[in-house]
């Protein structure tokens, strides 16, 4: 504690950037084609995350009868939402 | 340690689990450890009939690490809060690797 | 036969002078005693010659050439740091059988003492132990008190002197019979006594040992509650458990085969746990050649059993020379049994007397720490660290209302904080209680209204009737029927004039360099935060000290305070027509810089505050809450997230700004208003909730101020000049600045709005008013006809509080 003075004044570590996203409206991208939106309220080094009203938008990829590809997206709701750091793979400010 | 402080003001709380396997669970959030394993109380399993070797399971215990996304009842995150114990951890994380 | 590059010459080798204490060995072979003892008794003798091996004789002593290359350094004179102080671990689990025999000892309190026992090891120190040995500097400073010899035994491989035969654990004891020995080992076998000096397994475990026999030392371990980590539990088990811990019976290598046969109870008796501790174990002599008790130290050479000083009773051979033979017999008998209980006490406590009161606790707080280390366990005493690491909880227990695990601790403070900052339902909260914070708001603008309108009342500039008593109708905070306050205003769609400079949205970079500045700020509000709590007494009178500490608290404080202003870049020049927001606007235009405003306001001081004011008034209409309130040609109302804004903005902004106002000096007030309609466009900010509520706030104060005659009449003809250029700018849109069509509800801030204008206005000037918005008053009081008995009771109270402010009441509308 005797550091939080110091810890905003300098962008020094990647961290620090989300720091920066406290209270702000985040994109996050997960590993299983899976995407998020929301207000940012806690984060750790782990890249555990809190999340306020989350939009959830996860692509699937289904073959129709032609054998050919579409990407269908499922979207849902969270008003509050933990997710666990190591399926997080970037945290960018804004969507 | 921010998550597991997070999570203890959430015990006896309804909570959601959704599992890096999909399975979600519903229960009362009876405990958490600093490795946010989580111990659930009267579980109850969404879309029960892909997983019907689950209906009996009346509680659990889950391995932190499978765990995708806690679905949390909003009215019991302080987030104001949350946010500056955001920062203090921040903060107390930088005074320690310095 | 060195291990660590000690001096590794025997004791017996080194000139040492007669009065010279000696080790255990080297004065008296326990055995031995027995062994003549026994002769003389029943001729069912064992001697220790017959039964001993011979194998420590023939120990390698010469292969030390090596250690200086393993262990660096010129031997003896290099200074190996604190690397191999083994001897700080091995001690603190000494301590613990120290502990146990005190302990045993006060439970027989018919043990009476054994002075002559205790007499050798207490007054041998030898000096050459403090002048070789790194790592033990420390033990030599003064206040520590020094027991060297026993500590040498520990350590070294050389036959250094070990403890005479029994230095008895407890200074009052009288020597132990066998039962009472072996009542002692059972004891301490059953207590699985952690020994053995190789932590961090038994450091750990013997905390946990002390746990066990002393949780009141640990009150704040919650009970029920898992916040015992998993090894920690492991450990406390652990502790309890018979057995030695995974591990341990390595250390012992083999049961101790080369005890003579004479004492093979001894072999049987003692448990592993029982062992003495030791270093690292080294390709020494072959454990089965070092008897159980003695690992570094070689059998006692036949040529070593001279007679000693050791010994209690006789303490010099020729006192047994002068005996007579049956005397001798008898003696020896009885001297081989002594030297029997002596041997196990001796076994038993070797580590007495190994540290002071004050090295004991200086381990115990190791153990506490490494204990709370090793599980992550908040159960600290400090509450800083516990705050540190369990903030959330903490707070969030004490502002819930739920049991904390730290009652003791000082964290009224932050539960203020955070109290004040969700009593206004700030963050996430505010979805919980939408109304309540909005109420509050409205609510003290009301009474400021209010008081200004009664304070008007008081001297009616127009002789009309006033109906005494239905004061009382006027009651907005009627808990039971909460307005819907949220509803936000929806701006007119009528064209306006447009704000007179558009400005653009920030730039990624502004962007990024404003939400630094607002972490900065907050890392600011954390450290006074912080500050505040640890504020000193304040000093009594003389008391340099105090007073010196509370001068650098404040300078301290101070330059805290210096940081968040920096911080916030209030003091940034102004750019006039810039098409970037000023910093401490674009501060204001995030969420968490709006929350931040009241924690600020806590913080600063009278000048600071009004440098804000002053700051928002100039740029009321590049504020995102008015800028963006506009509303959009086609669209009822601004979108979701705008409204958000507002709502977040009056809950978190104006409270701070109304409090300073209510506070300012007239001339500020005036100084003010000539802002706002200098600098900002008048007529869009009155479209907009916030920009009415700042103006209805510097209106309402400065009635007050007038009706409570502290304007001087100067001041005074400034204030209504100013106030006539904002009327005559305003009465064109009067009809206009009302949110939606009737029934959305929400226009309750304008009729405050209203009613500030209509006291501070002349006879004339109310005229126009009522003029202007006399459609508006009787569509409501229509409306409300319509409504149920309470809302329309308070829609009516709105119009009411306008009426009433220019001496009109609704009810003489009919």
């Amino acid at each position: 504690m005797a550091d939080t003075e110091d810890a905003g004044a300098s962008v020094s570590e990647p961290l620090d950037l989300v720091r920066l996203s406290l209270d702000e409206i985040v994109f996050v991208k997960l590993r299983g084609d899976r995407e998020l939106k929301g207000r940012l309220h806690a984060y750790d080094s782990h890249c555990n995350l809190v999340l306020g009203d989350v939009e959830e938008t996860i692509y699937v990829v289904e073959e129709d009868e032609n054998e050919e590809e579409t990407t269908r997206t499922i979207k849902k709701q969270e008003e509050m939402l933990f997710v666990r750091g190591d399926s997080v793979v970037l945290i960018s400010p804004q969507a | 340690m921010l998550f597991f402080s997070f999570f203890k003001t959430l015990t006896n709380q309804t909570v959601t689990i959704e599992l890096k396997n999909d399975i979600r669970i519903r229960g009362i959030l009876k405990s958490v450890d600093q490795y946010l394993n989580i111990k659930l109380d009267d579980v109850e399993v969404l879309d029960l009939a892909q997983y019907p070797h689950l209906s009996s399971v009346k509680n659990m215990f889950i391995r932190g690490s499978v765990v995708r996304y806690v679905m949390l009842p909003r009215s019991e995150v302080d987030v104001g809060l949350l946010e500056d114990a955001t920062r203090r951890e921040a903060a107390n994380q930088a005074g320690k690797a310095r | 036969m060195s291990f660590f590059g000690f001096d590794t010459t025997l004791p017996r080798d080194r000139g040492r002078g007669p009065g010279a204490p000696k080790g255990f060995f080297e004065n008296s072979d326990p055995f031995a005693q027995v062994a003549l003892a026994d002769k003389f008794v029943d001729g069912d003798a064992v001697d220790f010659e017959d039964t001993y091996d011979g194998l420590g004789d023939q120990l390698d002593d010469d292969q030390d050439e090596f250690n200086d290359d393993t262990f660096g350094g010129g031997g003896e004179t290099a200074p190996v740091g604190r690397d191999f102080d083994f001897f700080g671990r091995t001690a603190g689990v000494a301590d613990v059988i120290g502990e146990e025999q005190v302990r045993y000892s006060l439970q027989n309190p018919q043990a009476a003492p054994a002075p002559a026992q205790r007499a050798a090891p207490a007054t041998a120190v030898p000096a050459e132990s403090t002048s070789r040995r790194t790592g033990y500097e420390k033990y030599s400073e003064p206040g520590y008190i020094p027991d060297l010899q026993a500590k040498s035994s520990v350590w070294t491989q050389k036959a250094e002197p070990t403890p005479a035969p029994a230095p008895a654990p407890a200074p009052s004891r009288k020597i132990m019979s066998l039962e009472e020995v072996e009542a002692i080992e059972a004891q301490m076998r059953h207590r699985g006594q952690p020994i053995g000096g190789l932590p961090p397994q038994q450091i750990p475990q013997s905390m946990a040992d002390l746990y066990q026999r002393h949780p009141q030392h640990f009150p704040t371990l919650p009970d029920g509650f898992p916040q015992l980590p998993p090894e920690l539990q492991a450990q406390l088990e652990k502790g309890g458990m018979p057995h030695p811990p995974p591990g341990m019976p390595e250390l012992y290598g083999g049961p101790g085969p080369a005890m003579p046969p004479g004492a093979p109870f001894l072999q049987n008796n003692l448990p592993p746990q029982n062992m003495p501790p030791q270093g690292p174990r080294h390709a020494g002599p072959p454990q089965g050649q070092r008897p159980q008790n003695m690992q570094q130290q070689p059998p006692p050479p036949p040529s070593s059993r001279a007679p000693n000083n050791g010994l209690p009773v006789i303490t010099n051979p020729q006192q047994l020379m002068h005996l007579t033979e049956e005397q001798r017999n008898t003696y020896l008998v009885e001297d081989a049994k002594r030297a029997k209980r002596n041997h196990k006490i001796f076994l038993l406590s070797r580590g007495n007397g190994l540290m002071t009161p004050q090295d004991k606790n200086f381990i115990t707080r190791i153990q506490l720490q490494q204990l709370v280390a090793a599980a992550g366990n908040v159960a600290d005493s400090d509450p800083e660290a516990v705050l540190a690491e369990d903030f959330y909880y903490q707070v969030y227990s004490q502002i819930r209302g739920a049991p904390r695990q730290h009652p003791h601790q000082p964290l009224g403070h932050f539960a203020q904080t955070y109290l004040l900052q969700t009593g206004n339902r700030l963050g996430g909260n505010r979805h919980r209680h939408p109304l309540q914070g909005a109420d509050n708001h409205m609510q003290r603008m009301q009474q400021q209204v209010q008081r200004a309108v009664e304070a008007a009342k008081a001297k009616p500039k127009n002789k009309q009737l006033i109906i005494e008593g239905s004061l009382g109708k006027i009651s907005f905070s009627n808990a039971k029927a909460p307005k819907p306050m949220l509803n936000i205003k929806r701006p007119d769609s009528s064209e306006g004039p447009r704000p007179k400079k558009v400005q653009s949205d920030l730039s990624l970079s502004d962007r990024k360099s404003i939400l630094t500045n607002i972490e900065r700020v907050y890392s600011a509000l954390m450290s006074m935060e912080d500050m505040e709590r640890t504020m000193p007494p304040p000093p009594e009178e003389g008391d340099a000290d105090a007073i010196q500490e509370h001068m650098e608290w404040r300078q301290k404080l101070q330059s805290l305070n210096q940081k968040l202003w920096k911080a916030l870049k209030v003091m940034e020049p102004i750019v006039p027509n810039s098409t970037t927001p000023h910093p401490f606007i674009a501060f204001l235009s995030h969420p968490k810089g709006k929350k931040a405003i009241p924690r600020i306001f806590r913080h600063i001081d009278q000048e600071q505050r009004v440098t804000i004011l002053t700051m928002i008034v100039v740029h009321l209409d590049s504020l995102d809450v008015v800028r963006l309130a506009q509303s959009i040609p086609g669209e009822a109302q601004p979108s979701l997230a705008v409204r958000e804004a507002i709502d977040l903005f009056s809950l978190a902004v104006m409270p701070s700004l109304l409090q300073y106002v209510n506070e300012a000096p007239f001339n500020i007030i005036i100084g003010l208003l000539g802002l706002v309609i200098a600098q900002t466009h008048v007529q869009s900010v009155a479209r907009t909730k916030v920009g009415l509520g700042i103006l209805t706030m510097l209106l309402s104060r400065a009635e007050l101020v007038k009706e409570a005659g502290q304007a001087p009449e100067r001041d005074w003809q400034q204030w209504v000049e100013k106030f006539n250029v904002l009327f005559d700018t305003l009465e064109p849109v009067l009809a206009d600045i009302f949110p939606g069509s009737i029934n959305s509800g929400d226009d309750m801030y304008v009729w405050q709005f209203l009613a500030a204008v209509g006291i501070g206005a002349s006879p004339e000037q109310q005229q126009r008013l009522v003029i202007a918005v006399k459609d508006r008053v009787m569509e409501t009081v229509g409306y409300s006809k319509s409504l149920p008995a309470d809302m329309s009771s308070q829609r009516l109270g709105n119009v009411n509080l306008f009426m009433r402010a220019i001496g009109l009441d609704v009810e003489l509308l009919g």
